[in-house]
């Protein structure tokens, strides 16, 4: 008796001890005074405020139970990773596409079930959504986050960029793509653009065989952007080129980014997107709902040979 | 008695077969994807694509493919060649269950093909797709407002 009280004691202790360890960050965070997301209407910014702000904006609101010593460090490093994804914070620094972008991507990521995390809200009740709130958000999207297109610019030709560097990850640019086929295209109504997914014959082909699950190695994938410009007959066509992107897959050469190549160029310069070696963390950031589809969102067309 | 047993095995042997072989792999969007149709020279899908467009009031969109003549106008700042031939495949749009502010191609509504003989002489065929509605498209001058469509350039 006397020895299992000494060991309780013991691990009493070290409990109490390991308290005087806490992650930096939230030993030197300060209580952030509330803001909202300006422009936005209170009833749907409360919603982001109360789903996505303690990890996504540096206004967290610490429970007792998130200060006790381990479980702090582990939301800490929910924060740390939560603000590099998202940060709500950066909200007033943002212009309109910028911030509209964050808010879909803040949706996307609620839509597909990722956040909030469910280790967040088992213990964090409040910030589960519910079907109303939802509800509200979409609503609120479809009637106010709706991308209007330009008008149509008059334009002869493309000049070609003849040296296109290479993306921060050592990935290279691939020129030949427009020769692919058009496995899917898309209107992104979110951010004005349109879009055309390429993909090289080995993609095609993996498709055709129902083998996409994983893809197979060699497949590439080229999503390529344009801005939406409305035509005087009203339809909306292909305007001003804005990005092309690239997923190239190799299991072995890029296992340690879950598998593919990630880049991108901007512009019509094509400069390469990404600031470090590592800013392929974004991407995979972004396509981690799609992991069961081996990191693809797209919903490709099957392309048959009508000879064979 | 061995008749009914075999005939009774049967169609579990088929359906084990079939399980083996059915594709447990990818989405795809079959919907969308143009089927070996006998009255289409050719899979459009198969050429290459060079521009995209947007039908709002018919919810719809539309990519331009182009054989290998027609799509040297992604180079170069000229009339169609002869010998071109385009090909204006057009969906229904439904929205993308993997992005919320995202459309992508339903089900094919029509297909319209324009080619340019060695003579210069213009033709114009239409395919009429599984999700074609009577008055959809098709307003005024169909061949010349699909040989207009500006291409889509990329540096």
């Amino acid at each position: 008796m006397k020895f299992k009280f000494k060991i309780i004691l013991c691990i009493a202790c070290l409990v109490l001890l390991a308290q005087l360890i806490r992650p930096e960050e939230l030993s030197t965070a300060k209580a952030q005074t509330a803001k909202t997301l300006t422009g936005v209407p209170k009833e749907v910014a409360n919603v982001f405020e109360t789903s996505c702000f303690d990890c996504h904006s540096a206004q967290t609101n610490l429970r007792w139970f998130d200060k006790i010593t381990p479980a702090n460090f582990l939301v800490a490093s929910h924060i740390r990773d939560g603000r590099k994804a998202l940060d709500f914070s950066q909200w007033d620094s943002l212009a309109t596409p910028q911030r509209n972008a964050m808010l879909y991507f803040a949706l996307n990521g609620i839509l597909s079930g990722e956040m909030p995390l469910s280790s967040y809200t088992a213990l964090h009740p409040s910030a589960k959504l519910k079907e109303k709130d939802i509800a509200l958000l979409k609503n609120y999207f479809l009637n106010n986050l709706v991308s209007k297109p330009g008008d149509a610019v008059s334009r002869v030709g493309q000049p070609k960029v003849k040296e296109v560097k290479n993306s921060p990850n050592g990935v290279a640019y691939l020129p030949g793509y427009r020769n692919w086929k058009a496995i899917s295209s898309t209107d992104r109504f979110d951010n004005g653009t349109i879009r055309i997914i390429f993909g090289n014959p080995i993609a095609v082909k993996a498709i055709h065989d129902g083998k996409t699950k994983p893809w197979p190695d060699g497949t590439v994938f080229a999503k390529t952007a344009w801005k939406q410009e409305k035509g005087k007959d009203g339809n909306v066509y292909a305007g001003q080129f804005v990005q092309v992107e690239f997923m190239i897959k190799d299991a072995t050469r890029y296992a340690g980014t879950k598998g593919w190549g990630w880049a991108r160029w901007k512009g019509e310069n094509l400069l390469p997107y990404g600031k470090t070696v590592k800013f392929d963390s974004e991407c995979i950031s972004c396509h981690r709902p799609e992991r069961n589809n081996d990191y693809v969102f797209t919903t490709p067309l099957d392309i048959k040979d009508f000879k064979k | 008695m061995k008749l009914i047993y075999t005939g009774g095995i049967l169609p579990f042997i088929i359906l084990f077969i079939c399980g083996c072989n059915s594709n447990p792999s990818g989405r795809i969007n079959r919907q969308a994807s143009v089927g070996n149709n006998a009255s289409l020279p050719e899979n459009p899908l198969e050429m290459t694509p060079m521009a995209v467009s947007l039908q709002a009031e018919a919810k719809t969109m539309s990519t331009l493919y182009g054989n290998s003549i027609a799509s040297k106008r992604l180079n170069e700042v000229a009339n169609y060649a002869p010998g071109s031939v385009v090909y204006l495949v057009t969906w229904k749009e439904k929205a993308d269950s993997e992005w919320f502010g995202a459309r992508i191609p339903d089900r094919v509504a029509t297909i319209e093909r324009v080619s340019i003989d060695g003579k210069g002489q213009k033709s114009y065929t239409f395919f009429k797709g599984p999700a074609w509605q009577e008055g959809l498209l098709l307003k005024g001058d169909r061949e010349a407002i699909i040989l207009s469509i500006p291409i889509a350039t990329s540096p």
